[in-house]
This record gives C-alpha cells, structure tokens and sequence, in this order.
C-alpha cells in the first residue's frame, strides 16, 4: 500500500495526518510543538505509523504546511497552511456539499477564507494581534472560570439570561473582567456563553471582510466547541459545517495534496 | 458528534444584541459605583424587562411614537395616548440604520431608522409624529414613512425669537392635537388636557426635587442613575414613574442628611451638555463617573430638557392651555437647531453656577452637524467665564473607549489640579 502524510507545524501544536490513495483518512495525531519542534514533529510522526502499523517506505510522499514548515526537511512539498486548509476542507465536506467559505480558529490567530468553485483560495482575511477570539482566549477563560474547556459548550446551553460581553479585546484586560463578573455573583454559563458571543461577533466581522458564501465550513480546535458553533452560526445566521476532526483538517489537506502531487509525477 | 442547533431569527439575533449591549450597561450601573441606591432597583428592572426580555408595558394601549421631545406629551395623554419617544441609543440598531442613510450620520437617527427598519418593537407606535426640527430627523421621517408606518410632520420653526415663530408653532400644535383626535376618536376637552397638564407637571416638579440634590456638597446621586430616570419617561407608565420618583426622592432625602456622597472627596463636578446620551448609550457619562469625576447637571434633550420648563397658564381654558403648552416646547427649548442660541449658553452658565460644578463636558455625536456647529460658540462662552470645558466627538460604536477614556481621565486631573491651586 502506499500512504501520503501531511504534516502540520503550528506554534501550539504538530498535527499530522495519513491518507491512502483514495484520500480517506486512515489516522492523525496530534501533539504538542514545544521548543524542539523538529525532534518532536520527527518522533509523533514514527509513533503515528507504527500504530497505524505502516512502514516507513509505504509513505511515498510527504507535504509539509504550518508555521515550522520549512524546519522540516524530510517533506518532499511544502503548502501554505491557506493552501492547505481549503483543500483539506474540500475533501473533508465532500459528502456534505461545496464549501465556499472557511473559518479556521487556531491557539494564536483566526482566519476566513474564501473559495472558487475550483476550491482556490480566492481571498482570506487573518487576525493575529490579539489573543481575544483564538484557542488560547478559551483556555484562559477556562482556567478563570475554573472549569475545563471541554465543559463550555455544556455551560453555554445551559445559559438562561442575557450573555455577559466581554468587551476588551485584549485577552489581559478580558480577564479581569471575567474575574469582575465573577466578583459580582454573575452565573458562569453566562459568562460563558457572552465568551462565545464575544468570539463569534469578531470572527462573523473578520468573514464579512471577505464576504460570507455557503457552504460555511469551521476548522480548528475550538470547533470542537459545541456552543461556540452554535454562537457563530447565530451571529452569521446560517448553518455552519464542521468535520469530525476539526484540528486536523490542515494536516489532512497537506496528505491529499501529497497525493495529488505523486499521482500527477 | 454536533448536533443541529435553531438558528436564530434575524429578530432573535437583534433582540439578543440589544439585550447584551443593555445588559452590560444595566451592570455597570449596578455594580461599578459605591453606595448603590436601594429604590434604582425599579429602573434597572424596567430597562431590563423592555430591552433584555423585550416584554411589553402597554398592550391594549394606543402607541404615539414621537421623534423628537417638541411633540407635546400633555396633548398625548389628554387624549388617552401612550407617548413613547424614539429616540434610540442602541449600536445594534445604529448599525442595521447605517445601510439606509449617509455614511456621516447621526447614530441616535441611524438606530431610530434601524429600529423601523426592522420593524422590530415591543411596543410598537400605532402611529408617529415628527417635528421638522434637525435636518436629519426631518427627512428620517420620510424614510420610516417609507417603510410603511404612518409618519405625520410637525412643522417645527427654526428661529426662536420671532412673532411669526411663535404663531406658527402654536398653529402646528393646535393641528396636531386636531389630528391626534381624530386618531383617537376622542376630543380634547379643558378637563382631560388640565389633568394631564397637572399630571406632567407632577412628574416634572419630582424631577426638580431630584436635581435639588445634586447641588449638595455631597452628591446622593450618580449622572449616570440621573439619566437611566429620565430616559425611562420616553416610554414608561406614567404613573409608575411617578411611584417609583416618589420613593427615589424620599430616600435621596434620607442618603443627602446622612450626607452619602456617591463621589470621592476630590471628584470634579461635571456639567454635561450637548447631543443626548439615550440608553445604552451612556458611553461618555460611565467614562465619566468611572473617572472619579460625578456629573451633577446636564444639559441635554433626553434629560433636563425634557423636565426643566414648567407649562406656564394663566387661564384654564382649552385654547390658553394649547397656546402655553406650544410656547413651553419652543420658547424654552435649547436645541441647538435654532439659529440663534444664547439661551444654550445663559443654560450651560446657569447650571454651572447652581451647582457649583468645575467644568463642562461637551459631548457631540460625529454626524450631528448642529452639536458640532454650536461648540465654537459654546467654547468661546465658556472661556469668557474661565469654564473650564472638554469637547468630545464621538458615535455609538464600541471602539473608542480607550482613547476617550484618557482624553476624559486627562480632563478631569486638570480639573482636580485646578481646584487644589486655588486652596
Ligand atoms: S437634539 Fe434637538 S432635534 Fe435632536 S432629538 Fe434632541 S431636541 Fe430633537
Ligand atoms: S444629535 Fe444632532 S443630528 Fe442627532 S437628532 Fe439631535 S440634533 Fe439631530
């Protein structure tokens, strides 16, 4: 058999993913960057085949995408993770419908990406200044609330009064006025769901910039985030679409382009 | 793995965008200040009632939209109306509004066009009248009217001063009040205009006593609960309001003889004038308050101006009671749509002598030509009495708070500065 890798090099986090010849995805992994990353890219890699019970000479093409793409130099490809992400996106939804238009919301920056019929980025629009409205907002907010951040989806339905904004933008001052609310005896599920509420309005903006097309497709670990789909379909008041593993859909995309590029040699 | 979720509706999603924007303001009100005052409860719960549950207060009733404070509510009552005033300080709104007119609008006319727009009202008027009095609010009302709501003209005059002026105005109100009648099915008569004269006078001499406090040496009372009040007669029950000013009085009583003081020892007293801050838009006054600085008087149309002249009559008869009900609205009025405008002036002067304050805040919406045009004589007023005075411009978006909230924070040292000089 022969495989196709796609390796993804984020600031947060190495995500990798291992397709077969028709694109399906047969496994992923994900694990922390840290400091070393090219050690480590290097070793979840070899963890990842030997689960999956590959050989390393089954991987005939390998394509690398993310923030540390270029420090890994056994790829035979490298992708912007734009790029890398509509295609992933593509043949993730393919059993759901085209997909026009992307969110992506990554632990230190968001993203919206806009798509041809071909599936070719036609435009995106990046906000990476601040920290309010990415994965590593929901952590803090998370560890203020004192709770986990697997449980804000449930604290977000279980909300029953008006969601609390949070105004700040940056995620410093945000958090001090989680910690107020807090101090004021305010419920933490509506905190929490005007968390979701917050993110939702400034990601909704960031897609405007670009225009919003159906199909909408969401990506990144925060998708995972139940109530945050729900508050980002709300504020663009219209169904959203997301994979059943959203923080690997870049990696994934890099697999299928690898596959691509060895079928045409 | 996700499950479906109900969208919400395009009105659902406004409603929750109001609800949030109001809710934080309400907490704000609520939470940020020392020594909160026990019977502002019936307020915070009113606004949170309309604006954050979208309940209605008058089913059944017959709705009198006004666009303007020169619509005389006396007339409204008289003839078993409910005035709601439209004037609207939500962004949500201001937002929907922006697609409709000039970029450079007034916020407070894009979010009332927006409300229309959206059609989406607890209590919705049955129908609206509009006095031609700025520029933008006159030809709003032919947008609204375009929407498919019922808009009347109220032609208001744009020079204070004249004889003509005058006439002309009493003429727009005495067919205003024919107009309204016939929408009513019912006359006006001497008894039912001389309640709802008194009734308003009532509530206006409550509001003085209010006031009277503020120009304690310790303030009992915030601006920023001022404000909430009288923004709350644009749409409350008039004799609820009244219930709930009466205790509002009596324990202000209480809190000035035990000399609470909501501000700190060193706090400016601030005089606020200029484009009115509607709710949720209290963006300048909280800055303010937030500052340690305390606001003591304003000002503006949705508050002072609303209360501060009383409807002078001399003779108990229908027609003298129309005639000073339609000079109290103009001759008194301070809007600086008027050509002329010394009145403002004598008034910003005059409040701030009365309540010993240390300098005035100017606030002016970008896109309110009027405001705008009128800070240069203002400015220069207040100069010549040593006032000191901050101009401010700013809109309903939630984006500036920061730097208004240093140009406001730099402002308010100079005038703590100011007043240690002079010990
Ligand atoms: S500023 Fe003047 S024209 Fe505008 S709402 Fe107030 S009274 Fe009316
Ligand atoms: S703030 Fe200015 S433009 Fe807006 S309604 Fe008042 S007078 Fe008109």
């Amino acid at each position: 058999m022969r495989y196709f890798v796609g390796i993804d090099i984020g600031s947060t986090a190495i995500k990798i993913s291992v397709a077969d010849e028709n694109k399906n995805l047969v496994g992923h992994k994900i694990s922390a960057s840290g400091s070393m990353f090219y050690k480590y890219a290097q070793e979840a890699l070899g963890e990842l085949l030997r689960e999956l019970g590959i050989e390393e000479k089954e991987v005939v093409y390998t394509v690398a995408t993310g923030y540390g793409r270029k420090l890994f130099k056994e790829a035979d490809e490298n992708v912007s993770e734009i790029t890398a992400n509509a295609i992933g996106a593509q043949q993730a939804a393919k059993s759901y419908g085209e997909i026009k238009t992307i969110i992506n919301i990554g632990g230190q920056d968001s993203k919206a990406i806009s798509l041809d019929a071909e599936g070719n980025v036609v435009n995106f629009a990046m906000n990476d200044r601040c920290a309010a409205g990415t994965g590593k907002f929901l952590d803090v907010v998370a560890m203020n609330l004192e709770i986990g951040v697997d449980e804000l989806s449930d604290y977000h339905f279980k909300s029953v009064g008006t969601p609390l904004s949070i105004s700040s933008t940056c995620a410093v001052f945000a958090e001090s006025e989680i910690i107020g609310l807090l101090g004021n005896n305010h419920s933490v599920e509506d905190i929490v769901s005007g968390v979701h509420y917050s993110i939702a309005k400034r990601i909704v903006k960031l897609v405007k910039r670009i225009g919003v097309k159906e199909n909408v497709y969401f990506d990144g670990g925060p998708a995972l985030n139940d109530g945050l789909v729900s508050a980002i379909e709300n504020e663009l008041g219209h169904k959203i679409f997301v994979p059943e593993y959203p923080q690997i859909t870049t990696s994934y995309g890099a697999a299928v382009l690898a596959c691509d590029a060895f079928m045409c040699e | 793995m996700h499950t479906e979720h109900t969208i919400e509706t395009p009105h659902q999603r406004q409603n929750r965008h109001k609800a949030m924007e109001a809710i934080s303001v309400i907490n704000a009100l609520k939470e940020d200040f020392k020594f909160p005052i026990q019977s502002m409860g019936y307020f915070y719960d009113l606004f949170e009632t309309v604006y954050c549950r979208h309940e209605p207060l008058h089913e059944g009733k017959v709705k009198i939209g006004t666009m303007c404070i020169q619509i005389p509510s006396e007339i409204i009552y008289a003839l078993d109306g409910v005035p709601i005033r439209l004037c609207n300080g939500f962004y949500t709104d201001d937002e929907i509004g922006s697609d409709l007119l000039p970029q450079k609008s007034c916020p407070l006319v894009k979010a009332t066009v927006g409300w229309f727009a959206s059609d989406n009202f607890s209590d919705k008027p049955d129908i609206t009248f509009s006095p031609t009095t700025c520029d933008q609010k006159t030809k709003a009302g032919a947008i609204i009217e375009s929407f498919g709501h019922t808009v009347i003209d109220v032609g208001f005059p744009r020079t204070k001063e004249s004889e003509e002026s005058h006439h002309y105005w009493r003429e727009s109100v005495k067919s205003f009040a024919v107009k309204l009648s016939k929408f009513q099915g019912k006359k006006l008569t001497r008894s039912n205009l001389e309640s709802a004269i008194k009734k308003i006078g009532y509530a206006q001499s409550l509001y003085h006593k209010l006031t009277e406090f503020r120009k304690n040496k310790a303030v009992p009372i915030l601006g920023v609960d001022m404000f909430l009040v009288t923004n709350a007669f644009f749409f409350d029950k008039i004799d609820e309001w009244i219930g709930a000013v009466e205790k509002l009085v009596a324990e202000l009583e209480q809190r000035a003889s035990a000399g609470v003081n909501v501000a700190g020892k060193a706090s400016p007293r601030i005089v606020y004038t200029g484009s009115p801050p509607i709710f949720p838009n209290y963006k300048i006054p909280l800055i303010i308050e937030q500052s340690d600085a305390v606001i003591v008087a304003d000002e503006t149309c949705s508050s002072n101006r609303m209360f501060n002249d009383m409807v002078a009559v001399d003779e108990w008869n229908l027609y003298d009671m129309i005639d000073s009900v339609s000079d109290k609205y103009l001759k008194a009025c301070t809007c600086p749509i008027f050509t002329q405008n010394d009145d403002r002036i004598r008034r910003i002067i005059q409040l701030v002598r009365s309540y010993s304050g240390d300098g005035v805040i100017y606030q002016a919406f970008a896109g309110c030509q009027v405001y705008e045009m009128e800070q240069r004589s203002v400015l220069a007023a207040m100069e010549r009495e040593g006032i000191p005075i901050l101009y401010i411009e700013s809109d309903y978006s939630p984006s500036q708070h920061g730097q208004l909230t240093t140009r406001v924070e730099a402002f308010v040292e100079s005038l703590k500065n100011r007043k240690r000089m002079k010990k």
